[in-house]
């Protein structure tokens, strides 16, 4: 275990670096956390939902009457009572859908267990019995349920062509891409199968909606960012002119799944306001399992090229994702491509990459969203270096950016400035003799005990800000109070990040001031700034800069005025222990809180235009992006007589920065390794061909006991990045990192019997493994259907600038078009002007207006330039085909492949 | 998942409870330790009109001798099974298979009569009640009456019991001191139903099988007695058994099942080598002993 | 549905109601009775987060009807630590190990291990490991859980 390391001039630390133990746990030991449950009101209500026994489905009539007449029961809503709000499901970058969502179903359903009515009564036990009494009558549809089914099925949302929900890249593969592909020393094709999982934080979903009068309205709901849920549900709902508080002061995990409201708890939210008494809704692990978000579900096919000495050449990845019916984004997970190769010497990269609607629960987020590109990159890597025939060490050896290889910038124009995977890499090996392994592993294959070493490398954006709409700096408001006391209220939030105690590490170093004295509070939206909270590994991050600097802002002005009472030179003083030193004379060493009962009480002794009080606050702007590295290897040993895998050993070399509070960060780390386990080897939510989930409870979908997880070592490779502080996100990467480094391992326990099969399908059940072991197919009628690989398949759809249509076209003029980015559709209003075959025009959309020149017109094919600065340099290359008053086409998005256009004339 | 509403009586004698349960009809449910028929009732999947507490009635509780063998009233706690001197004493596997039921905290209320009635084809116990040549005590306000395990389970979770019947104890017959004991199971977690799992006993008398009761759990719609392969391991010296012939009789009786877990020729192939595996290992221990 | 007149000892303070058949205890002592440090996390009985002490056996509060601890004495997360705030051992070693993160399922874990080592015949570790698989954490990947459980079946007198 090393010393935490400090960048330079953040000057003597007694509590960053330390495992200081939490502020939280007291309360959480003792049953006296906060959670939502926790919450009852004075005429409080309970709520309930009657839900879709189909996937998908024309509801016929809906019959509350008997629900209704129930003794103890208030009310029954359906959608038309909520209609009227005309409520929008918005992304978590607050953009609309492009299919229509409603909180509850209205004519038609389209997964099961959505949620058709909400009842409310006395009693969650009531609601139920009320609940179970609503009759619907449907008019049922085969469900789309596979990637399979979305591909050929027909679209299940109306109003949509197919039900492709987003698209990018290309199709056909350029032609130097091929060519260096097909003329490689190695292709090597890989493919794999990602299963949908239930993100299962323990604690489910809930909430509690007051409205306090016409223009109050509060909400105590689990979440991963009060702030965040005040502004998604002021928008969402349309409530601009409403005080939303909310708060969450103790949330039971979440891991991406609680980023904004989905449609339970808005339909709760709207009932609250219709009802006009305080409304509870909890989540029961059933409704959890079956119909909250889900996530993963994707599939990917990746070619990548060597040179016969393993150098890489040239890749090209096709993925699709089944995003469900009401996603809470319907996106293409652009950044498994952009993050792909980013920490590899790859001169060339290329994808496609698509995103499906299905008749099954919407996808969310789950820590680490993009992570199918380390589990495809890092299993390739281990195939490849078996067929080349060099170690997996060496693979990455000759492939890795190193320090010295930088600053450089990835073929997909990620910058890379201070990676440190291979660093990370090297370090490890020095604690794992990989060489004496590998004689053990003989020994061991020898007596029929299969062994295996499993290596990965990784690197991950952390700490975005800047470049999208709700991933924004963080703030600290600091006071030191009159009695000396420090209390910070931060934009941050936990859900078990321990945010009230690490933020508190770093006031307490920075003012001079005991740990003990420093309060923190968050979990309230009516206290402190808009931040999106836990989401991109970004409050160790953003959140540790904005404390720096507030508490520095602080400990100036303490200073400051010190200087003036004691009539000493500002540099003079030093704040220690919660007092306040002046250099060389001891005796006039004062107590913070003297200074600050002074700097409440008497501005008349304060320095000439020194406010008074001790407080400041402070929002820091990271820079857009701070990269953690790392490298796992664990070593398995997989029954041979089963097909059961026991880890024997896991160990973490990882480069997150400064270290704040290393039992945090390891706990991190833990946290996600123990999901990655759990997918490579136990989760899987399931769904019969009608669309059912089939893993209801706990018996049937599978977390990680106790048993399942190893002890995991660490080798913290940190080394200080820029963000002030010099902290790098740790949050995600165990669930990005951990599976590869697990299936690498298993790969190579059971390489005297051949590779894993070609498609790598997960979870790596008992029956999988045997099969290989036993070279033979054990998983009978119980394996999926066989899934057409993508990439093979011609592209059903026309090219955009096909063939001119017949006749004169009229361009000039303003059309509203539509361009499908990774964020989500965005709409704007382009107006052409023609002059013989030149075109120029204007771009107007929310964002802003942008005119462009240099275009041409030729039978009704429109091209031109757009150069755009936000949210980062870019040009885009669209090739639109005009037909009548409609259009279609192309935008090339540089680095980021291709986007649809589509739009009609205006009118 | 809150249950459908029901009436709740505790009667304190198998007679008052009988008399309760014929007069529902069939609308009756009855609560042992609850660990099953508890989470069933918050899903919703059982809906009784009223549930009939059998925990204070006195004759229920206990672990007995008698001539006729092992008596376990069908109240008794899982825990308190597993700490019973007797038990430990005279039918040792199946306290091996008391530690793989459930958990700790669920143990600590789970009864074995209930997981016995119950009758979940992956379970332990119903697997041992069947392999050991265990007898199932009825009651009813009709008479009392017992069936064998081997003829008690007739599907997943169906068993020959009536609406109205009680089941208040399991006897299980005597096993000579030091007969073999033989138990495994396989399953993803601790606490999880196995994928595959077998138990059994073999009497012995002067170096052969006089005895052998064989069962597997896991391995289809019931709990399986594997008769063929104990009628061959009869009479054998115990070092001419062969028990890879002897597993794969014992599979023939078998019917496992596909399900997201593991698949029925997964089971297949490893009960097989589980099944031979511990009764190769049994048989070297008592030969070296 | 019939309704049922208990008396029980929560935390060594005693406790009259009357329950519905259905309540559960969880239920129970979360809403009737104010115990809200006691959490419902699956209701069916594999979480473990709902675990209290029922007259000194560690049982899932989800899987009792509340009529049944008629007479019981139960403890909860709330009442092992002392009234002048210091944790008891179970939660003093669960702090110092880091063996929480959200808090959620910690409760639970905290009966389980103090009603093991909380009397005379103290569990040793491979007991306490072997309870601790009937409690699931979504947060920590079992580390400062696994090794305040080895801390408590080393250390004596707790």
């Amino acid at each position: 275990m090393n010393a935490p390391q400090l960048p330079q001039g953040l000057g003597a630390a007694r509590y960053i670096g330390q495992r200081v133990l939490r502020k939280e746990d007291p309360r959480l030991l003792t049953g006296r956390g906060q959670f939502v449950d926790d919450i009852s009101l004075p005429g409080m209500l309970h709520c309930a939902f009657a839900r879709s026994p189909i996937a998908r489905g024309n509801i016929v009539s809906i019959d509350t009457s008997a629900a209704k007449d129930m003794p103890g029961v208030h009310a029954v809503y359906t959608q038309a009572d909520l209609a009227h709000f005309n409520a929008q499901m918005l992304s978590f970058f607050l953009l609309p859908p492009e299919v229509e969502i409603t909180p509850l179903a209205g004519s038609r359903v389209c997964y099961v267990g959505e949620p058709l009515a909400l009842v409310v009564a006395d009693s969650r036990a009531l609601a139920e019995d009320a609940a179970s009494l609503i009759e619907v009558e449907y008019e049922e549809l085969d469900p789309v349920v596979t990637l399979a089914d979305a591909r050929a099925g027909p679209p299940i949302h109306p109003g949509t062509s197919d039900n492709v929900s987003a698209e990018m890249g290309d199709e056909e593969l350029d032609d130097d891409l091929a060519a260096t592909l097909n003329g490689a020393a190695h292709l090597v094709m890989h493919k794999v199968v990602h299963q949908r999982i239930s993100q299962a934080p323990m604690e489910c979903r809930g909430v509690v909606a007051t409205r306090d009068g016409n223009e109050e309205l509060t909400l105590w709901i689990t979440c991963q960012s009060p702030h965040m849920i005040a502004r998604w549900v002021s928008l969402s709902l349309g409530l601009p002119q409403t005080a939303i508080r909310v708060i969450a002061k103790d949330v039971g995990g979440s891991f991406g799944l609680k980023n904004h409201p989905w449609k339970e708890e808005v339909s709760v939210i709207l009932a609250a306001l219709l009802f006009g008494r305080p409304l509870k809704w909890i989540e029961d692990r059933y409704e959890a399992l079956t119909t909250s978000n889900q996530c993963r579900e994707a599939e990917m096919t990746l070619q990548a090229a060597f040179d016969a000495e393993g150098h890489l050449l040239a890749s090209h990845g096709d993925y699709a994702c089944n995003n469900g019916a009401n996603p809470q984004g319907p996106d293409n997970n652009i950044a498994v491509h952009m993050f792909l190769w980013a920490a590899y010497k790859m001169p060339a990269y290329a994808f496609l990459t698509r995103g499906y609607y299905t008749n099954t629960m919407g996808l969310a987020a789950y820590r680490g969203p993009w992570a199918l590109e380390s589990l495809i990159r890092e299993t390739l890597l281990d195939k490849a270096a078996r067929k080349i025939g060099i170690d997996p060490v060496e693979i990455r050896r000759r492939n890795l950016v190193t320090l010295k290889d930088q600053p450089s910038v990835s073929s997909m124009g990620i910058p890379r400035e201070d990676i440190t995977p291979a660093e990370c890499m090297e370090k490890l090996l020095q604690h794992f003799d990989l060489a004496a392994f590998r004689k053990e592993q003989v020994a061991a294959r020898a007596e029929g005990r299969y062994l295996g070493f499993g290596l990965a490398t990784y690197v991950e954006p952390t700490g975005s800000a800047g470049s999208m709409p709700v991933m924004t700096g963080e703030l600290a408001q600091i006071r030191i109070e009159p009695t000396g006391k420090v209390t910070a209220t931060m934009s941050t939030h936990s859900q078990g990040h321990g945010t009230a105690t690490t933020m508190a590490q770093i006031i307490a170093d920075r003012l001079g001031v005991a740990y003990e004295d420093v309060t923190v509070f968050e979990g309230d939206s009516a206290r402190g700034g808009f931040s999106p909270g836990a989401a991109g590994s970004r409050q160790g991050v953003i959140g540790g800069g904005a404390a720096i600097s507030a508490a520095d802002l602080l400990a100036a002005k303490v200073k400051t005025i010190a200087a003036h009472l004691l009539n000493a030179s500002a540099e003079t003083i030093t704040i220690n222990g919660g007092m306040v030193h002046v250099a060389g004379a001891p005796e006039m060493s004062r107590k913070l809180g003297e200074i600050a009962a002074i700097a409440y009480g008497e501005p008349d002794r304060l320095p000439p235009g020194c406010e008074s009080g001790l407080e400041v606050q402070h929002r820091y702007q990271p820079p857009p992006m701070t990269f953690t590295s790392a490298a796992h290897a664990c070593v398995v040993e997989v029954d041979a007589e089963t097909g059961f895998v026991k880890i024997l050993r896991w160990i973490s070399s990882e480069d997150c920065g400064t270290v704040i509070n290393p039992a945090v960060v390891e706990g991190q780390i833990s946290g996600g390794l123990a999901q990655a386990i759990g997918m490579v080897l136990l989760e899987e939510m399931p769904f019969d061909a009608r669309g059912n989930p089939l893993a209801a409870t706990f018996k049937d979908y599978l977390l990680p006991a106790i048993s399942d997880i190893p002890e995991f070592e660490f080798v913290h490779a940190n080394t200080p990045s820029q963000a002030l502080g010099g902290m790098r996100g740790v949050g995600e990467g165990g669930a990005i990192i951990g599976p590869p480094t697990l299936v690498n391992a298993i790969a190579d326990a059971l390489s005297p019997f051949g590779e894993l099969p070609d498609t790598l399908a997960l979870p790596l059940t008992p029956t999988k493994l045997l099969s290989v072991i036993e070279g033979r197919d054990l998983t009978a009628h119980s394996a999926p259907a066989p899934v057409v690989v993508s990439a093979d398949v011609p592209a059903s759809e026309p090219a955009p600038a096909a063939a001119a249509p017949a006749g004169e076209v009229r361009v000039e003029g303003a059309w509203d078009m539509v361009l499908k980015t990774p964020m989500g559709p965005q709409g704007m209003v382009v107006t052409f002007a023609i002059v013989g075959s030149a075109v120029s025009g204007r771009f107007d959309s929310p964002e802003g207006t942008q005119e462009f020149s240099g275009g041409t017109l030729e039978e009704g094919r429109v091209r031109f330039d757009l150069k755009v600065e936000k949210p980062m340099k870019i040009t885009l290359k669209y090739d639109l085909q005009f037909d009548g008053d409609s259009v279609s086409g192309k935008c090339k998005m540089g680095m980021f492949g291709s986007a649809k256009v589509s739009g009609t004339r205006k009118v | 998942m809150k249950p459908a509403p029901f009436d709740y009586v505790a009667p304190t004698s198998v007679e008052e409870a009988c008399k309760v349960l014929a007069e529902a009809g069939g609308g009756a449910t009855v609560l042992a330790g609850g660990q099953t028929l508890m989470p069933l009732l918050n899903l919703r999947m059982s809906q009784p009109f009223v549930l009939v507490d059998i925990n204070k009635i006195p004759e229920l509780s206990g672990i007995s001798r008698s001539e006729n063998g092992i008596r376990i009233g069908a109240a008794t706690r899982q825990c308190d099974a597993l700490s019973n001197a007797l038990l430990a004493a005279e039918l040792p596997v199946l306290v091996e298979a008391l530690r793989h039921v459930g958990h700790h905290q669920t143990r600590n209320r789970g009864t074995v009569g209930g997981s016995i009635t119950l009758g979940e084809p992956a379970a332990e116990q119903p697997a041992c009640a069947v392999a050991l040549g265990a007898s199932i005590e009825i009651a009813s306000v009709r008479g009392r009456r017992s069936v064998a395990a081997t003829e008690f389970y007739v599907g997943p979770f169906m068993t020959v019991l009536e609406p109205d019947e009680l089941v208040t104890g399991i006897t299980f017959p005597h096993w000579p001191s030091g007969h073999i004991t033989l138990f495994r199971e396989l399953a993803q977690r601790p606490g999880d139903f196995a994928l595959v799992g077998m138990v059994g006993a073999l009497a012995l008398e002067g170096g052969s099988i006089t005895r052998a009761g064989l069962g597997w759990f896991g391995m289809g719609g019931t709990p399986i007695r594997a008769r063929a392969a104990e009628a061959a391991l009869l009479g054998q010296a115990l070092d001419s058994v062969n028990a890879d012939a002897i597993a794969e009789l014992a599979l023939s009786e078998c019917a496992p099942f596909d399900d997201h877990h593991a698949s029925a020729e997964y089971r297949r192939t490893v009960g097989r080598r589980l099944f031979a595996k511990a009764l190769r290992e049994a048989l070297t221990v008592r030969e070296a002993a | 549905m019939s309704e049922h007149r208990v008396n029980l000892t929560i935390n060594g303070r005693r406790h009259a109601a009357t329950v519905e058949a259905r309540m559960s205890l969880g239920d129970y002592l979360r809403d009737e009775a104010g115990y809200t440090g006691v959490h419902l996390g699956c209701e069916h009985g594999v979480c473990g987060a709902c675990t209290v002490i029922v007259d000194d056996r560690a049982v899932r509060s989800c899987l009792i009807l509340a009529v049944q601890a008629d007479g019981a004495e139960v403890t909860t997360a709330e009442g092992l630590a002392d009234s002048d705030g210091t944790l008891h051992p179970v939660q003093q070693v669960m702090r110092e190990e880091h063996a929480l993160q959200c808090g959620f399922c910690t409760p639970g874990i905290v009966m389980t291990l103090a009603a093991l080592t909380g009397g005379q015949d103290k569990a040793d570790e491979a007991t306490l490991m072997n309870s601790l698989s009937g409690h699931i954490c979504r947060c920590t990947g079992y580390q400062g859980i696994r090794r305040a459980a080895r801390r408590l079946a080393a250390e004596p007198g707790t």
